[in-house]
């Protein structure tokens, strides 16, 4: 358009856009200078390692050495072997489920607080980050004392005369309520996110047309913040999806993950190639898994319309 | 569910239904320490066209929000028809809605947010789309179905949250100063629009205002809340030309203030000490010769003249002072006049037969009769 209208005046043309190609110059160079940092260290310490862990998918490792001769092995053995798959479906059910319990536990928590909080939501909001004040490890092995079979959970059901429960520690549930505790918090947080610019009034205006409550929140609420519900899924699903720390800890023989195989790879079996091949398998799975969420969601219908509109 | 088809019964058979439409009885609704809305008694005929005019902070949206449910009154009862629907939600009360922001569901197109109350209520899909047709040719929004709240003008999108108000054919419609966001020539077209969409459906509005202009034009009658109180309850024409208390003077039309001291009452009439002058004025509600009262005579009820005129003195006052400055409005002038005291007193006449030059002296002067005085 710019360039039609200067052509339609014709005098001073090429003056004219030699003006305007130095100021388009300069504002390539300052944005040169901001993003590129940022990008620069995506591609080194993100992309380049990706890029390393697909290209050794395709290679073969013999005693603790990699070769780089080309063959589609790691990827036969790995869906060919019914441990492996196993192993996958096991962390995609675990994956799955979570990220299902945290969605059910989070809502209610983070309607709460963007409700409700008031002046303390800020407060209420850093609280959810309150696991992470410490590190995963410690996490972990918190929830063990209070699992374990003389821990917490099994002392008062003594207490009460149910007995202790002999099987709660070292199973999948286990490790089920591990990677739940862990990562409930950024479910809530990104529900309450999409809260806090929730319009509440909507809910009003469903009421005095006819809507009693329930039937307001499936209207309005849910599909106006389908988009923190569906970035809380993403963020829970995926590294669950990967996680290994949580079931070798807490989750017993039943619960090895495609995860854990993996970390297995690159340590104590030394195949890397097999191991890099399971991680570009766990990452096409999360890309699935986002496209997913992704196709569910239609962006005009989750209250985006303002930047998608016109 | 079920007072919605007891509604559309009487939208049909057009009998049976009582004449008060709503009632209001004693209703007090506190926040805190502070009163929003102090015992109001109110009734509102079928049909009527009623607007609550008040300050902000006067009460009327809590007010209004009584009236929808969503907020519990602390005392008093709310009836519809002849339902008591004090402890009834929202929902249950068949009431329709438009607000100042127009509150429409952004995910939703223009004919989603208007059959919303329609889908709530279960309707059949024929009588929904019938209905549609309706208030979409009523609203003029032709064209427009598949638009999304963002893609609409606010004009449009104040009249899809009519349509979505009206859709369902409420017992009434309850307006939250639905125009107070749209510039000022839609606004008063949306005046016109509003009202006769009020009279062609019979349907009784309560309409929200803190603009006095938009409740004279618009309305029937008038409550003028303030405090949380109705300071006054009547007839449009009889709050404008008979304010019953200062507030009301000073609140609705525009008004002229005179403070001075009441001497004495003879032949119907007051007398009052006003900067070392008299008036005569009316006599003010419980009179108390020797109090302070308050004399506000509206910008019109003046008269303006080249100094020295030969109008009769009998039964006029007259204010000497010098024109300072005339603000031509088209159909009328504002003429600003200076008096003795250095005050300043607005004249609004005709702009037309008076060249009067600036800094020139003239005369203010005005039948007795006219204006109001209050106690203060």
């Amino acid at each position: 358009m710019a360039r039609g209208s200067v052509s339609k005046g014709g005098l001073g043309t090429s003056a004219m856009t030699g003006i305007r190609s130095s100021l388009a110059r300069r504002g390539q160079f300052r944005f040169a200078c901001l993003a590129g940092p940022g990008a620069l260290f995506i591609v080194v310490a993100l992309l380049l390692p990706l890029l390393a862990i697909v290209v050794f998918s395709f290679w073969r490792t013999e005693s603790y050495e990699l070769y780089a001769d080309w063959n589609l092995d790691n990827y036969r053995v790995l869906l060919g072997e019914p441990a492996y798959r196993i192993f996958f479906l096991r962390s995609l059910a675990m994956a799955a489920a979570v990220s299902f319990v945290c969605l059910v536990f989070a809502w209610p928590i983070a309607y709460f607080i963007a409700k409700h909080g008031g002046r303390y939501r800020l407060l209420l909001v850093l609280l959810l980050a309150a696991p992470f004040f410490t590190g995963v490890i410690l996490r972990i092995t918190a929830l063990q004392g209070l699992l374990g079979p003389i821990g917490l959970v099994n002392m008062a059901l003594a207490e009460l005369g149910i007995g202790p429960v002999g099987m709660l520690m070292y199973t999948p549930l286990a490790a089920g309520l591990g990677l739940f505790y862990l990562f409930v918090p950024f479910m809530a947080t990104a529900i309450y996110l999409s809260l806090a610019n929730f319009n509440f009034e909507l809910l009003e205006v469903a009421k005095i047309n006819g809507a009693r409550p329930w039937r307001a929140f499936v209207e309005i609420t849910w599909p106006l913040n389908a988009i923190g519900t569906a970035i809380g899924l993403v963020l829970v699903f995926i590294p669950c999806l990967a996680s290994a720390l949580t079931q070798r800890f807490l989750g017993g023989p039943n619960a090895t993950s495609l995860g854990m195989s993996l970390a297995q790879q690159f340590g104590e079996t030394g195949t890397w190639a097999l191991g890099s091949a399971m991680g570009v398998f766990l990452f096409l799975a999360s890309l699935a898994g986002i496209l997913v969420v992704r196709r569910t969601i239609d962006l005009k219908r989750a209250g985006f319309t303002g930047a998608l509109g016109a | 569910m079920r007072n919605a088809g007891t509604c559309q019964q009487f939208v049909k058979a057009g009998t049976s239904v009582p004449d008060a439409v709503l009632k209001l009885q004693a209703i007090v609704k506190r926040f805190g320490t502070v009163t929003a809305v102090d015992r109001i008694d109110l009734t509102i005929e079928r049909g009527e066209f009623f607007a609550l005019l008040g300050p902000s902070g006067s009460g009327k949206t809590t007010m209004l929000r009584i009236i929808a449910g969503l907020e519990r009154p602390d005392e008093g009862g709310v009836f519809i028809g002849d339902r008591d629907v004090t402890a009834l939600p929202p929902y249950a009360r068949h009431v329709g809605m438009v607000f100042q922001n127009f509150l429409l569901f952004p995910h939703k197109t223009a004919a989603e947010n208007i059959v919303f109350p329609l889908r709530m209520q279960r309707l059949g899909r024929a009588e929904r789309d019938e209905r549609l047709a309706w208030a979409m040719s009523l609203m003029r929004l032709g064209g427009l179905e598949d638009r999304y709240p963002n893609e609409l003008s606010g004009g449009q999108q104040q009249r899809v949250a009519l349509a979505r108000g009206l859709i369902s054919r409420p017992a009434l419609l309850l307006l939250d100063e639905p125009l107070a966001n749209l510039d000022r020539e839609l606004r008063s077209e949306m005046e016109v629009e509003i009202r006769r969409y009020q009279k062609e459906l019979e349907l009784p509005f309560i309409y929200v205002t803190h603009n006095q202009e938009e409740a004279l034009t618009m309305s029937d009658r008038i409550a003028v809340m303030h405090n949380g109180a109705f300071e006054q309850i009547g007839a449009k024409t009889e709050i404008y030309t008979n304010p019953a208390t200062a507030f009301v003077a000073g609140f609705v039309g525009h008004s002229n203030r005179f403070e001075g001291k009441l001497v004495e009452i003879s032949g119907g009439l007051a007398r009052m000490a006003w900067q070392g002058d008299a008036m005569l004025v009316p006599v003010p509600r419980d009179p108390r010769p020797g109090g302070a009262i308050l004399f506000a005579i509206k910008f019109e009820d003046l008269e303006i003249a080249r100094a020295p005129d030969g109008v009769d003195r009998t039964g006029r006052n007259r204010l000497a002072g010098t024109l300072r400055d005339v603000i031509f409005k088209g159909q009328t002038a504002n003429y600003i006049v200076a008096l003795g005291d250095g005050s300043e007193i607005t004249i609004s006449s005709a702009p037309r037969g008076l060249d009067l030059r600036m800094s020139e002296p003239v005369i203010v002067h005005w039948p007795v009769a006219r204006g109001a005085t209050f106690h203060v």
